[in-house]
């Protein structure tokens, strides 16, 4: 390979043959925009950013693909590439959502809102996972235009939940590539494949079966290059972007794969592999369960200790002591049962515990479960009473066999029947929150690091091994650090290699994690069993009685559409007026306006977006069937009276909700103009409804493909100009509200907006919807929802209802969408491929 | 439905090079009407290819079919000549007396129903071919008869 010089922006380089100009910008410190290409993938050419000039080259060749040849003199700036670098932005943004990027509200409503609602569909980047990390956001920022000339074509792809661990929403894809690309790298013949041409040319599979047929392994390696928000981990999705990522080893199984763990805020929100090739590919257990392990809310998070029946919570000291205490009585007659995925130094750490009470070791395997060789080996010398006393990590043994055991202590990090049978119960760190090292079946030695932070009083085994070594006043137990232990260990055999191949066969992963069945803490590995279909058929069937749903469809993209049968809420039902719904038995109640009513008929119409656990768990509900509870009519309707010109502005779900006050006060006399707002044209719904029952509607979106282009201000501000408004009123998001609010004081509009804080009774006894309105304590549910809007205290609404973000973000549920599964089994598409 | 028994004997008249797919395809679907779930897989394994990858080429081309065709198989043309002449009309008709859009086989497998772009009858636009029999100056209310007909 000889070494060829060419200019750069009239800057000499020399790289060697065969680099691609862009390599070779890159390596001369010059930037040239990609999104198609990345490092470690072959050139593809596809996005056309990478375009340069060479001289005597016809066109604009992509760099990318281009190799540098002797002498070649190369421009990666100029008018014209940046005039159709932009051009190539704006085709690709006119398939994908943009409204936030020409939003001319974009920075006040970010600060405002600094994490993405979760919807379930993205529809613009204010409804996106990807948001902080968005290369394509990135670049049109970069860019630094809001203007985008092009119609939005929004590809109505429904979101796509139909395997065990990822959420793909392929509207917001521009076909870069990169992840078939990367599958067929890591996986040789790839699960995924662009399908069908043209405007229909999208990801998929064949005959766009599940991943879970289509070969996939669930490596998550198509999540972590896709450089938008189309490919998410269903558990990290809405938890944002991590602060920290460590190189560590996953302790799964024996042939301990290198992991990088990503957390945030001490969290644990997935595993990433090492770097994009084959040899670093993870099973889906070590990529996506293992969050899901850490961060179970199953966790032992405390010690315990027995009182005659029951486990009693209690402190370390009083723990170990009773610990130390008990084993020291069954000396020579005490076993110690461990599953091998901890770390080399608690290994050692139970192996000198064991030897120094004169005791037996046995490590299982990690897929072994409670009936096991050393399980039957264990049965007849407990028979015998030659075992008096238990150390146990794991639900590794059968209960018949540990409940004939005079004392047993469980080191678990879940429950099981053997720690409700044990006599001292202590809380263990795994997997992220310990740290030390780990020697694989292939023998060499990799680092664990501590990338999360253990739950409640949980510990790592290697200090409590050493608190109660040293309890016992044995010798060898003083450590400080795990690394201690480490330095003394050098002849520990490698475990036994793990018979299963997971990384290429989801088949055969281990789907145990110390005896425990990972299924009831990973539910979405149920996919994985052939037995899917009958829980699916179950689900089903949980639903009767409640409240009989007449129809309901997806109007536009992430906004669903009720009419139910409820009488009694029909027969009281008035303006203004909200009520509470429970989507099952179990559900939270979450507050909803009501859009329409007939008392004759007996129902009620609602508009729901689906934007976290409560609106998916209703979404999911279909025409024919039931909602478990419908509460209300609650709170205070609206006083409908003569005002003379009304102005409704309604943004969102308040596109629906202000139908019903904009009728009633048509009827009243006034003269009503409905505002409503929306990010863009495909997701405005119910104007002829409005139209209707108004005097003039007038339309807004943020990206102008529809109406005026802002929102409800510029209609405000705009119908201010023109005459007067003697009442407004908003009903939206709460940065809408707040927003038109400032604005209609400032042109003396008397404005009422409609709250919507955190409600949980709607009755006024919880005090969860609290607003603060000029300075007093209201309860929105039977003071409102609707109050003056220049008395809100909105910063102290906003803070109460980020209060439980976090908790909203963990709520959000990781099964499989087993009907989904069910309903289209492989093969049963109509093969137009969505025409 | 074909199952690889059926596949194998056209399988064995191909190498296993990727450069066969599309040939290998069309044989399949001439000898079966269209492309299977069981033959697109057949055909991706002899190959060494993945079904996904078969399945993205082939439904790239407006060839192949992944449905199995109605008894009688219904193609429009929607080429420059019977498109100013009408051709929408004709095919929005069919789609009506059928209730299939092209690209779908009818409930009851009697007609399936075909969007083609040219078939080189420019001078008897607009051209409906049902059956590979061509029937050329087409209105809608030709169509119906013809429809009613084979119903």
């Amino acid at each position: 390979m000889g070494i060829v010089s060419l200019t750069i922006n009239g800057r000499p380089v020399e790289v060697e043959a065969g680099t691609t100009v862009l390599e070779a910008a890159r390596t001369a410190g010059i930037n040239i925009p990609t999104i198609c290409a990345h490092k470690d993938l072959n050139p593809y050419g596809s996005c056309r950013m990478c375009i340069v000039e060479i001289e005597g080259v016809r066109g604009y060749p992509t760099s990318c693909t281009t190799p540098v040849a002797p002498g070649m003199r190369v421009t990666t700036e100029s008018e014209r590439l940046a005039t159709l670098r932009n051009r190539t932005l704006e085709l690709m943004f006119s398939g994908h959502p943009n409204s936030c990027l020409v939003c001319l509200h974009r920075e006040a409503c970010e600060q405002y809102r600094p994490q993405a609602v979760k919807a379930a569909r993205s529809t613009r980047c204010g409804f996106c996972a990807n948001r902080d990390e968005c290369d394509l956001r990135a670049m049109a920022l970069r860019a630094g235009s809001k203007e985008l000339d092009l119609p939005t074509l929004y590809g109505s792809y429904t979101l796509e939940r139909n395997d065990p661990f990822m959420d793909r929403d392929y509207n917001l894809c521009v076909l870069c590539g990169r992840c078939w690309r990367i599958c067929e790298k890591i996986h040789g013949q790839p699960a995924i494949s662009i399908i069908n041409r043209g405007k229909w040319a999208r990801i998929g599979t064949a005959f766009s079966q599940s991943h879970l047929y289509s070969g996939c392994t669930f490596c998550g390696a198509c999540i972590d290059i896709c450089p938008t928000g189309t490919l998410t981990d269903r558990f990290a999705r809405w938890h944002g972007k991590p602060d920290r990522e460590i190189a560590s080893t996953c302790l799964l199984c024996s042939e301990g794969c290198s992991i990088i763990s990503q957390s945030k805020q001490g969290q644990l929100l997935a595993n990433v592999m090492i770097g994009f090739d084959r040899t670093d590919s993870l099973c889906a257990l070590g990529r996506f369960a293992y969050a899901q392990i850490v961060n179970t809310g199953l966790r032992l998070i405390r010690p315990m200790e027995r009182e005659g029946e029951d486990l009693i919570p209690t402190d370390w000291e009083a723990a170990l002591e009773t610990a130390a205490a008990r084993l020291l009585t069954a000396k020579k007659k005490t076993a110690t049962v461990i599953s091998e995925t901890i770390t080399r130094e608690e290994r050692f750490l139970y192996k000198e515990l064991t030897r120094c009470l004169g005791g037996e070791l046995f490590v299982l395997q990690s897929s072994e479960n409670e009936d096991n060789a050393v399980a039957a080996a264990l049965a007849a010398a407990v028979q015998k009473g030659d075992i008096q006393a238990l150390i146990v990590n794991g639900a590794l043994l059968p209960a018949a066999v540990v409940e004939q055991i005079p004392f047993v202590l469980a080191i678990d990090c879940l429950p099981s029947e053997i720690s409700r049978l044990a006599t001292v119960v202590l809380p263990a760190a795994i997997l992220s929150e310990t740290e030390g090292s780990f020697r694989t079946s292939s023998g060499v030695i990799k680092n664990i690091a501590a990338a999360s932070v253990a739950p409640g009083y949980a510990r790592p085994e290697w200090s409590i091994l050493c608190d109660l070594g040293r309890a016992m006043k044995f010798d060898g137990f003083s450590f400080q650090t795990a690394a201690e232990v480490g330095d003394l260990i050098s002849d520990d055999p490698a475990p036994e290699i793990f018979a299963g191949n997971p990384r290429h066969n989801v088949r055969e992963l281990p789907l145990r994690f110390r005896g425990h069945d990972l299924v009831d803490i990973v539910p979405a590995l149920d996919a994985f069993s052939p037995l899917h279909s009958v829980k699916a058929a179950q689900i089903e069937e949980t639903a009767d009685g409640g409240f009989p749903i007449l129809e309901k469809k997806e109007i536009v993209p992430n906004m669903h559409f009720y009419k139910i049968h409820a009488p009694q809420v029909a027969g009281f039902a008035q303006p203004g007026q909200f009520v509470i719904l429970m989507a099952r038995e179990t559900s939270e109640r979450s507050p909803f306006t009501l859009v329409d009513w007939n008392k004759e008929e007996g129902w009620i119409s609602l508009v729901i977006e689906e934007v976290g656990r409560s609106s998916r768990e209703l979404a999911s509900l279909q025409t024919g069937g039931r909602i478990a509870h419908v509460s209300g009519p609650l709170g205070m309707p609206l006083t409908i009276e003569r005002k003379g010109t009304v102005l409704l502005g309604g943004g969102c779900y308040g596109i629906g909700a202000i139908y019903p006050l904009a009728r009633a006060l048509h009827q009243a006399g006034n003269r009503v103009i409905c505002a409503i707002e929306a990010s863009s044209s495909y997701l405005l719904y119910q104007q002829a409804e409005l139209q209707e029952v108004c005097d003039e509607l007038l339309v807004a979106t943020k990206d102008g493909s529809a109406g005026v282009r802002g929102g409800v201000q510029e209609i405000l501000s705009w119908v201010a100009g023109q005459e007067p408004i003697h009442q407004f009123i908003a009903i939206g998001c709460t940065f809408m509200m707040r927003m038109v609010t400032e604005l209609s004081r400032t042109l003396k509009i008397p404005t009422l907006v409609a709250l919507n804080p955190i409600m949980v009774d709607g009755t006024g006894m919880c005090g969860a919807c609290r607003v603060s309105i000029d300075k007093t304590t209201r309860f929105a549910c039977i003071d409102g929802p609707i109050f003056d809007g220049h008395g809100v205290d909105w910063d102290e609404l906003a803070s109460r209802r980020s209060a439980y973000a976090r908790q909203e973000v963990e709520a959000l549920s990781q099964q499989v969408d087993l009907n989904e599964l069910v309903l289209r089994p492989a093969g049963e598409s109509c093969g137009c491929g969505g025409h | 439905m074909p199952n690889n028994q059926d596949l194998a004997p056209i399988l064995a008249g191909y190498e296993r090079t990727r450069e066969n797919l599309i040939p290998l395809l069309q044989e399949v679907q001439d000898r079966f009407h269209y492309l299977s779930v069981e033959s697109v897989q057949a055909v991706a394994d002899h190959l060494q290819l993945s079904a996904n990858d078969v399945y993205g080429v082939a439904t790239f081309y407006a060839q192949f079919r992944f449905v199995p065709p109605g008894r009688h198989h219904i193609k429009v043309c929607e080429g420059t000549a019977c498109h100013v002449r009408g051709s929408d009309r004709i095919l929005e008709n069919i789609s009506r007396l059928t209730g299939i859009v092209p690209g779908q086989t009818s409930a009851d497998g009697q007609f399936s129903l075909e969007r083609v772009a040219c078939f080189g009858s420019c001078a008897l636009a607009p051209v409906m071919v049902i059956d590979e029999k061509v029937y050329g100056r087409m209105t809608a209310s030709k169509t119906t008869r013809l429809i009613e007909d084979k119903k």
